[in-house]
């Protein structure tokens, strides 16, 4: 159980001396007060998590200071003592505010119990302010968008590993969609209902990573003013993504190896071991064999975190899905940046077709929403990519005649919003022509949604 | 931990059953290398008799033996763990299995509600030993100093304290260790 700090307010010292002996075993912070005035004026002084507050005190009666508590300090959680058989005060006492009750006598087991559920209510309303404060982007969930083989194969592989809890390291170049893969499995998994989280091992030093994954108690290094819990712990149950993974320091694979083994940390500043539970899934953009081969990664950790690959495939190796993802992205920015943008030509899709995309899916994204930003027409053109830098490893294909003749007209059509009869006034052609045309180039209006 | 200045002292008061101090002697000695020793009966703990709830008021009987620490009977003893056969409770608790205070000279261990099992007796004889030790409840739900929910929590532990637990024993063994042989025996007489 986390440690806590508690107050016991009663005015008899035989219960005040049993209980603050029972607390002090069970590892938890305990201050004393034999009277509600007191409570208040140590609430003044410090803060504590629960206080334990007897219903009976001559003077400030348990009720009283549990409205007043609750009023001033309302994240001190609050626990009535009544006596045997009181039954109508424990329910007053719920009903002002008090988070749960103890008659007297009680076992042991039930100041555990009432002490769990209290703390672990505690626990998540500030994990979620806490968790909504440090990974907000992250949990955004996007769709994966792809219909090729390949990506099928990805799904296939998603759906098979979701169900157990077994490693998953995902390869994938930068900007594959590797966090949407973790993602996914997460969201198939046994786990979904708690925690995803996910963290750049590449962008953080070692040291700060360290204490991001394992937490550290207060006054462990100077600047630790307060404790703070670390990933490995607060995403209890949940599933941990370690993106970057062949970014980090042997040091720091040692440690997480013997996590994975131990199923065990301890908190920097802390000789006491905390279990914690989770699902690891890694991903890394290198070759993390030929770095095991060559001494760079230690084999035992790639052994250990490497149980089922999944390999994401690059977008110039699936460009049968540039169109769906583009219309997607299209969808997303449209709305997001309330314009009103619903389709892109032909000429477009070829353009972005032809592009290498050495940043993948992300590269495409961005290219899609600087062109929805951009956009003067209901349809993104080629010119709205005009800003994508020509790939210098694929040569410069010079356009056809029949090439520029499709786009031309593809271009008149979207400009007067496939009015086929005004397009082929201003191509000064006639009507059925058009329609010739624009079956021969397999021109289509943009789908509008 | 094998120091001959390190001793444990098995105390029973009035009837407790030889057999139970045997074998709480038996884990010190055997599991932990703790030299312990059974001592002769006490007094039935008349003064802690709580006649309306009809059970022994555990804080008034660690209060008691407290007063008697310096006395011959107990000054060989680094810690007593005390046995007794009757129904413990402290104030507010309903009952008790076992009582120590952190860093507490004595233990006690009630074999009231333990149904003539030794291993539970064992169990919580090294549990609240561990109290003694400094030791606070461990979150590691296989280790003996894990807080138990009752008897059939109890049962489910294992006789044996996780490695971190032991670690921090063998500590506290060692430091008194030292600080005796900083002040060695002449001044005790
Ligand atoms: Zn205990
Ligand atoms: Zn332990």
């Amino acid at each position: 159980m986390e440690k806590a700090d508690v107050m016991i307010v009663d005015d008899e010292m035989i219960v005040r001396e049993s209980l603050y002996h029972w607390f002090k075993k069970a590892g938890h912070y305990v201050e004393t007060a034999a009277s509600g005035v007191e409570a208040l004026e140590k609430l003044d002084a410090r803060s504590f998590d629960i206080l334990f507050v007897d219903m009976k005190m001559p003077g400030m009666d348990g009720i009283e200071a549990l409205k007043r508590i609750r009023e001033t300090y309302p994240d001190t959680a609050v626990v009535i003592i009544t006596a045997y058989g009181s039954i109508d005060s424990a329910v007053e006492a719920m009903k002002c505010g008090a988070s749960d009750y103890l008659m007297k006598p009680f076992k042991p087991e039930q100041v555990s119990i009432v002490m769990e559920k209290v703390m672990y209510q505690k626990q998540l309303v500030c994990e979620c302010s806490y968790l909504k404060g440090r990974i907000e982007k992250t949990t955004r969930f996007d769709n994966i968008i792809g219909e090729s083989a390949p990506m099928l194969e990805v799904y296939r592989m998603i759906a098979d590993v979701a169900e157990s809890g077994a490693s998953v390291l995902i390869l994938g170049e930068t900007g594959t969609g590797k966090e949407l893969v973790a993602k996914a499995i997460h969201a198939k998994s046994p786990r979904n209902r708690l925690p995803f989280i996910a963290i750049n091992c590449g962008a953080l030093p070692d040291a700060l990573l360290e204490s991001e994954l394992f937490g550290y108690r207060k006054g462990a290094f100077t600047g630790a003013v307060h404790p703070q819990k670390g990933y490995l712990e607060v995403v209890s149950g949940g599933t941990l993504f370690l993106d970057e993974i062949g970014e980090i320091s042997s040091k720091m694979q040692v440690d997480l190896l013997r996590v994975l083994e131990d199923k065990k940390i301890t908190p920097l500043g802390d000789r006491r071991p905390v279990d914690v539970d989770f699902r690891l899934i890694a991903a890394t953009r290198r070759d993390l064999g030929a770095a095991v081969k060559d001494g760079r990664f230690r084999e035992d950790f790639y052994y250990r975190i490497n149980v089922i690959t999944i390999l994401i495939p690059p977008l110039r190796k699936r460009k049968e899905d540039i169109e769906l993802l583009v219309r997607h992205f299209i969808e997303k920015y449209s709305h997001e940046t309330n314009k009103k943008v619903n389709g892109v030509s032909r000429s477009a899709l070829k353009h972005l077709e032809s592009h290498n995309w050495p940043g993948n899916v992300r590269e495409l994204e961005n290219a899609v929403e600087r062109a929805v930003v951009l956009a003067r027409s209901l349809t993104l053109t080629a010119d709205d990519f005009a800003f994508l830098v020509p790939n210098p490893a694929v040569s410069p294909k010079t356009r056809s005649l029949k090439e520029m003749e499709s786009d031309y007209i593809e271009q008149i059509l979207i400009e007067c919003d496939w009015n086929v009869t005004k397009a082929a006034e201003i191509l000064n052609i006639n009507r059925v022509t058009l329609h010739r045309m624009i079956n021969r180039y397999n021109l289509r209006q943009p789908s509008r949604s | 931990m094998n120091s001959a200045d390190f001793r444990i002292g098995v105390a029973p008061f009035a009837n407790a059953p030889d057999i139970a101090l045997k074998v709480i002697a038996g884990q010190f000695v055997g599991a932990f290398h703790i030299a312990a020793d059974i001592l002769s009966p006490m007094e039935n703990p008349g003064y802690a008799f709580d006649s309306r709830r009809g059970q022994y008021n555990a804080a008034l009987i660690l209060k008691e033996l407290e007063t008697v620490r310096g006395t011959p009977r107990f000054a060989d003893y680094e810690k007593v763990i005390a046995v007794l056969d009757v129904d413990l409770f402290v104030p507010i608790f309903s009952y008790v299995l076992g009582e120590a205070r952190l860093g507490g000279t004595f233990a006690l261990v009630s074999l009231y509600r333990l149904e003539n099992d030794l291993q539970r007796a064992a169990k919580i004889a090294l549990h609240e030993y561990g109290h003694l030790c400094n030791l606070a409840h461990c979150p590691d739900g296989s280790c003996l100093m894990h807080f138990s929910k009752g008897i059939a929590e109890l049962d489910g532990l294992p006789l044996d304290y996780c490695r971190y637990c032991s670690l921090a024993l063998q500590k506290e063994c060692s430091c008194k260790r030292s600080s005796r042989e900083v002040a060695p025996v002449p001044l005790r007489s």
